[in-house]
């Protein structure tokens, strides 16, 4: 539906046909079954396929841990062999940062930021679109090394010259490094979206220190990965061009550096950690005030450590190489960067605590999750600090000290900062709540999986436990009842029951799904904007694009403060303040049309990089087909003009249009 | 509550909850979080980081323990206020509270707090750094080369140590004790990582590049390790040893090390075994004084034959106690027990016994000769070579006959 | 399309979204340079085999291309001025000549590639040829792919159907071309001018 016509309260949508035909082919007009995703441009859409395509890769990502967590539960583990145990611990990583964290936090951003900041969509609708199909095919193309010979085997990080052709001789890296380049270039144009979205398209008078959290942690994100990303994108280039046309950049033997890789990954890959947990802190920094019912304690304390983070995190990558043999001084420098960001995280840490202090806390399940997340975060964060200490870390580094410590950082972090997310977000995107019974559940079970689970790790790995090992022997184990042999098994156990909670979640979700019940207007009495408008939003957001003038906007136009006492007053209900906009909705609303030229567009670069490793021929076509949709794209204004529908029934001028 | 009420609360509770820094409670609470921690603990776990026994993992230990005693202690302080608000504040029907935005006084104070913490953390670790980096007080250097997945020492010659031929070794490190041993590290194809966790914490051995790593014993003993950076396919296969003797228990093995060829009885099955070697095993692996049958003497040719380019030397193969990277054990399990429980000042003795026919591992060493790949996951397979042209990345399949390999076995036990 | 948040008027910085999404692209750029030039500086002086750099550069022929593409950023903001002032014919022929001049470099790097190539430095010749044609190659594609937005540029104007105002697109093609020629500057001074 391209344009929304409202004559009075009610919404009469305009049956449309456009009549031109840009470049090659007509303009898609369905707004129902499949085609009203497959060529959609709308924000809102494409955050739920980019949620539904994490979740589908988070699955697949927990199967990957659950099969090394049978294969290491026992010593001499025969489950896996170690070429398959490499592919799989590769390939966990991978989909789990790259194809469930990453795309996880790239959907609630797109859902939630225009939402939050009282816009109708996205800068570049049709550029959201294309980046979803890029991550999407991205994510399937690594996959599809599973099948054709064997997938990455050589670590998340792929160090060189492990990952040489010699060392490697399946078209598993291939595939691994293609597929991180695709997924790269979705990254990009999301972060480049987004940030023109912030910073021009936010509601009249919500200057940057009037919008929401959420929006904030996201933005700094979205800087992050357009300075990141880049060089993992050179990283990435340097080793495809090793392994499929003969460059020697890793080659010793030419008297190569690999140290070199190292650097580069690194100097993406730190960032890469907060690009990670930072929207989980926004979030968490979203729900936490809600549910005290209070704002958020030292709101601008939060934003700038929140921006710290992000610029402190540059400066730290080699944190991960200490035992690379940096030299001295290098080390101690980046020790005491790597002991400078704690400080920013503490204070995160320490205004959540005191959001909550002195509040009237309210127990979802959504405040359990980010309960939790505070203090299993806390747990990973100080674990950091110990190995920030670079002597320390030279006795824990590739040990399990550190898969407890990025666990807890990523799965009590971000895992738990998502789902803290989907409870309190659930209704907004879907117009049902989720059972919280059901979520108390959820919540317990993943917590005590995931501390069962990783807290094992701590021990494991201070008593000697390398990590990527597909078997380990009784000989390393030691002695007693508490041995490693029992660590490890209670680490196994712990990952299942960790399984169990995650699909608690889902069986969640088709309970939700089948429930007629209707969530409320404002189910959990929410501060900030997106909270405005109905359950699901509307295809334009918002009637009325809303004027700001505090921060937690939708609360202060639901209370007011007695003066006298500092107590709050409710002035109006979120009902009324619907109805309110209803009444005075925009009366003609443009929306971008949707289009073929994403998919097509996105569709032609895996073919690309298909025949890079097996045909050049292939290659070939994948360009003609990528220049061909390039063409379409130009030629296609984003925005349908009103020329191009038959019923042309438009009055006066647009009043909003996004994009182009 | 009133405003400033509230606030002179929060105060004192902040403060209180600090107070639990104070050197004494430290000390109590760091005591019983090592309790704790200990009563959970594997014991005797050979890579046990938290047991130093040497000055450089000491100087680890000393810095850590304190660390995590804070970072618990912390750790600890969030906890508890976090529980203490969500019992506290827990929804009672209370009105909606007052809408405090935040107290910048209190904020600055709280985030000072944890960077004068780190400020002093900082001292020490950079002190740490320093002193574990020094290598102009070196007494002694062995050179260590990784490869998939074994790892070489190269003893250059050395007098004072009476070391006055390079010995090339593998499988176990030996060194004297109380002597400032320099490892200087590199590698033949990829990146791996030295790791002897009682001795040190980890240094990589990067593939073009010398790196340095100090390692000293304070007693003679034996010290588990194990690769640590991932490389490849047998990562998990590619173990050390390393063996701290007494320096006149040291010198002994020098000079054990340094010994001419001792070549098999006329006849016996170990010469014919000698035979098979000379016809197999010498491609790759060096035993050094072992003449062909023309007299000439045996060199090998591991560069031709293996991608990385070198192959274990074999010449005193039995003065070791593991095989394969220290994969396998040389030593049936009950003489590997017998040297590895030993106290200090047996060890030495029983190491350099060395391993006698009643002690070998029969069963391992056969299996290894009969099929090595089957035992290691080497890329032994020839459709994984195209891109090495052919070479072998760990040991192949031989097709040896029982036969051969009980000459093969008789041989190897005379390589003393 | 006459679209206030494309104009900028009613942006929150004031700038359109495209200038803005151009100018964030550029800036995620430069890391991309930044890589592939530190890449180069650590490699160029590393040559096992094969000619080293000062055995096959030919500075004044790369000079007088290097002009040329300077002399584009010239053109480029000639046309950018006039599609400020609404003249179409000759917003036309400058986007016309400045993709000319960016192609007369192009066809310059294609016939020093093929020196160098026929010198005996190949992609596969060291570290040197590898990182050399490696940064100086996706220097090209940037060029390349400019002209392409370039002559698309004119022939969506002939057809008159601009997205957006047509001085805020030219202005934006412009922003990329300018990178595009800053970059050149600094590779040509650190891989040419600076000896190893």
């Amino acid at each position: 539906m391209a344009i929304i016509e409202r004559e009075t309260e009610v919404m009469v949508p305009v049956t449309v046909t456009p009549t031109s035909t840009y470049g090659v082919l007509k303009r898609p007009v369905s707004a129902t079954g499949w085609r009203a995703w497959v060529f959609t441009v709308d924000h809102k859409k494409l955050g739920l396929m980019y949620g539904a395509t994490a979740m589908f890769f988070f699955i697949v990502g927990g199967v990957e841990a659950l099969l090394i967590r049978l294969q290491l539960a026992a010593p001499n583990g025969k489950v896996l062999n170690a070429d398959l145990y490499n592919q799989m611990f590769t390939m966990h990583a991978t989909t789990m940062v790259f194809l469930f964290v990453m795309p996880m936090a790239a959907g609630l951003a797109n859902y939630f930021i225009p939402l939050q900041i009282g816009a109708r969509d996205v800068a570049f609708p049709r550029i959201n679109a294309l980046g979803f199909w890029l991550l999407l095919f991205g994510g399937i193309f690594i996959n599809l090394s599973w099948f054709l010979g064997g997938a990455a085997d050589g670590g998340w990080f792929m160090y060189a010259p492990n990952s040489g052709p010699v060392f490697s001789p399946t078209n598993g890296i291939d595939f691994w490094a293609f597929g991180l380049q695709i997924a790269g270039i979705a990254s990009l144009t999301g972060a480049i979206n987004l940030i023109v979205t912030v910073l021009n398209m936010r509601a009249p008078g919500m200057t940057l220190m009037k919008m929401p959290i959420f929006t904030w942690m996201m933005t700094v994100v979205q800087f992050l990965l357009l300075f990141a990303v880049p060089v993992i994108t050179v990283a990435l280039f340097l080793l495809s061009f090793q392994r499929n046309f003969g460059a020697r950049f890793f080659d010793v033997a030419a008297g190569a550096d690999p140290l070199l890789w190292q650097h580069l990954f690194w100097i993406f890959g730190h960032p890469e950690v907060y690009i990670l947990v930072l929207p989980a802190f926004g979030i968490v920094s979203e729900v936490l005030p809600v549910f005290s019912r209070k704002p958020l304690f030292g709101y601008p304390f939060v934003v700038f450590s929140g921006a710290a983070i992000g610029f402190v995190g540059w400066g730290v990558w080699a944190h991960h190489m200490f035992a690379s043999g940096l030299g001295p001084v290098s080390v101690a420098v980046f020790s005491l960067t790597t002991m400078a960001i704690a400080v920013p995280t503490g204070v995160k840490i320490i205004n959540w605590t005191l959001t909550m202090w002195g509040g009237k806390l309210y127990f979802s399940t959504a405040m359990k999750f980010s309960i939790g997340l505070i203090v299993l975060f806390t747990v990973g964060g100080l674990s950091g600090v110990t190995h920030s200490v670079a002597p320390s870390d030279t006795q824990q580094t590739d040990t399990y000290y550190i898969v407890a410590h990025f666990h807890y950082v990523l799965f009590g972090g971000a895992v738990l900062g998502f789902f803290s997310g989907f409870y309190y977000w659930w209704p907004k995107m879907f117009g049902k709540m989720l059972n919280e019974k059901l979520g108390g559940w959820n919540f317990w079970l993943m917590v005590i999986g995931m501390n069962l689970t990783f807290g094992p790790m701590h021990i494991l790995g201070l008593q000697g436990q390398p990590r990527r090992m597909y078997q380990w022997t009784e000989a390393r184990a030691g002695e007693g009842f508490f041995n490693l042999a029992f660590w490890n098994l209670i680490a196994s156990i712990g990952s299942f029951v960790l399984a169990v909670g995650i699909l608690l979640f889902l069986i969640n979700v088709v309970i939700t799904a089948r429930n007629p019940t209707k969530s409320p207007l404002d189910p959990w009495n929410s501060r900030s904007l997106e909270w405005m408008t109905s359950n699901p939003p509307k295809e334009h957001n918002f009637d009325v694009i809303p004027t700001v003038h505090h921060l937690d906007e939708f609360f202060h136009r639901k209370y007011e403060e007695d003066s006298a006492t500092h107590t709050m007053r409710q002035i109006a209900t979120a009902e009324e303040i619907m109805a309110e906009q209803e009444r005075n909705a925009d009366k003609h609303i443009h929306m971008p049309s949707p289009s073929y030229w994403p998919i097509v567009l996105a569709g032609a670069v895996p073919i690309i990089t298909f025949g890079m490793i097996f045909s050049h021929l292939i290659a070939v076509i994948g360009g003609v087909i990528l220049l061909f949709a390039a063409f379409g794209w130009a030629l296609e204004p984003s925005t349908a003009p009103e020329s191009d529908f038959e019923n042309n029934s438009s009055q006066g001028t647009a009043l909003d249009k996004v994009g182009h | 509550m009133n405003h400033s009420q509230r606030h002179s609360n929060l105060k004192t509770r902040v403060a209180s909850v600090l107070l639990v820094t104070s050197k004494k409670y430290q000390k109590i609470f760091g005591v019983a979080m090592a309790t704790m921690f200990a009563a959970g603990c594997a014991q005797n776990a050979p890579q046990d980081t938290w047991q130093p026994k040497g000055p450089n993992a000491k100087i680890i230990d000393d810095l850590q323990q304190p660390v995590f005693a804070v970072a618990g202690i912390i750790g600890l302080i969030v906890a508890v206020a976090i529980i203490y608000v969500v019992f506290k504040y827990k929804d009672r029907g209370q009105a909606i509270p007052e809408q405090t935005h935040g107290k910048p006084a209190l904020e600055i104070t709280l985030t000072i707090i944890p960077a004068l913490i780190l400020a002093v953390v900082a001292v020490f670790t950079f002190g740490a750094i320093f002193k574990l980096a020094k290598t102009d007080d070196t007494e002694m250097i062995i050179n260590v080369t990784g490869q998939q997945w074994w790892w070489e020492y190269d003893y250059p010659a050395q007098n004072e140590f009476g070391i006055n031929q390079p010995i090339i070794s593998s499988g176990q490190l030996v060194m004297p004790v109380g002597t400032k041993v320099l490892l200087r590290e590199t590698s033949r194809d990829v990146i791996h990582s030295y790791w002897i966790p009682a001795l040190n914490g980890k240094r990589d051995a990067v593939p073009g590049r010398v790196q340095t790593l100090r390692l000293e014993a304070d007693a003679p003993g034996l010290f588990a390790g194990q690769c640590t950076e991932f490389c490849g396919l047998s990562h998990a296969n590619m173990r050390m040893e390393a063996i701290a003797l007494s320096k006149a228990d040291f010198a002994k093995w020098v000079a054990n090390q340094q010994a001419a060829y001792v070549a098999p009885a006329k006849d016996s099955l170990a010469q014919q075994g000698e035979a098979v070697f000379l016809n197999q095993c010498v491609r790759c692996h060096q035993v050094n004084g072992l003449l062909r049958a023309d007299g000439t003497p045996a060199i090998a040719a591991p560069d031709e034959n293996v991608w990385s380019g070198a192959a274990p030397n074999l010449t005193h193969l039995m003065s070791r106690n593991t095989f394969a990277g220290a994969t396998f054990d040389l030593l049936s399990k009950q003489c590997r027990d017998e040297v590895w429980n030993a106290p200090s000042d047996e060890i030495g003795a029983k190491y350099l016994a060395g391993v006698t026919e009643d002690c070998l591992n029969q069963k391992d060493l056969r299996a290894w000769l009969r099929n090595a790949p089957a035992m290691k996951p080497m890329y032994a397979n020839p459709t994984q070579l195209t891109a090495t042209g052919g070479k072998y990345r760990g040991m192949p399949y031989l097709a040896l006959s029982e036969d051969d390999i009980s000459k093969l076995v008789a041989y190897l036990l005379t390589l003393k | 399309m006459t679209d206030a948040v494309v104009h900028g008027h009613e942006s929150s910085t004031g700038i359109s979204n495209v200038k803005l999404g151009m100018w964030a692209f550029l800036g995620s750029e430069c890391l991309l340079f930044g890589g592939l030039i530190s890449t180069y500086m650590l490699y160029r002086g590393r040559v096992t085999g094969g000619p080293r750099p000062a055995q096959i550069f030919d500075i004044p022929f790369t000079s007088v291309s290097s002009f040329v593409l300077l002399m584009s950023s010239l053109t480029m903001v000639l046309a950018v001025s006039a599609a400020h002032k609404n003249e179409d014919r000759k917003t036309n022929l400058w986007l016309t000549v400045t993709a000319l001049l960016g192609a007369t470099f192009v066809g310059g790097q294609v016939y020093e590639f093929t020196a160098f190539y026929n010198e005996g430095l190949g992609f596969s010749t060291s570290l040197f040829g590898s990182s050399f044609y490696t940064l100086t190659g996706f220097h090209g594609v940037h060029v390349t792919v400019g002209i392409i937005m370039l002559m698309a540029l004119v022939g969506i104007f002939k057809r008159s159907e601009v997205p957006g105002k047509k001085a805020e697109v030219v202005e934006m093609i412009g922003l990329y071309w300018h990178f595009v020629d800053i970059i050149w500057i600094i590779i040509f001074t650190l891989v040419y001018l600076i000896p190893v």
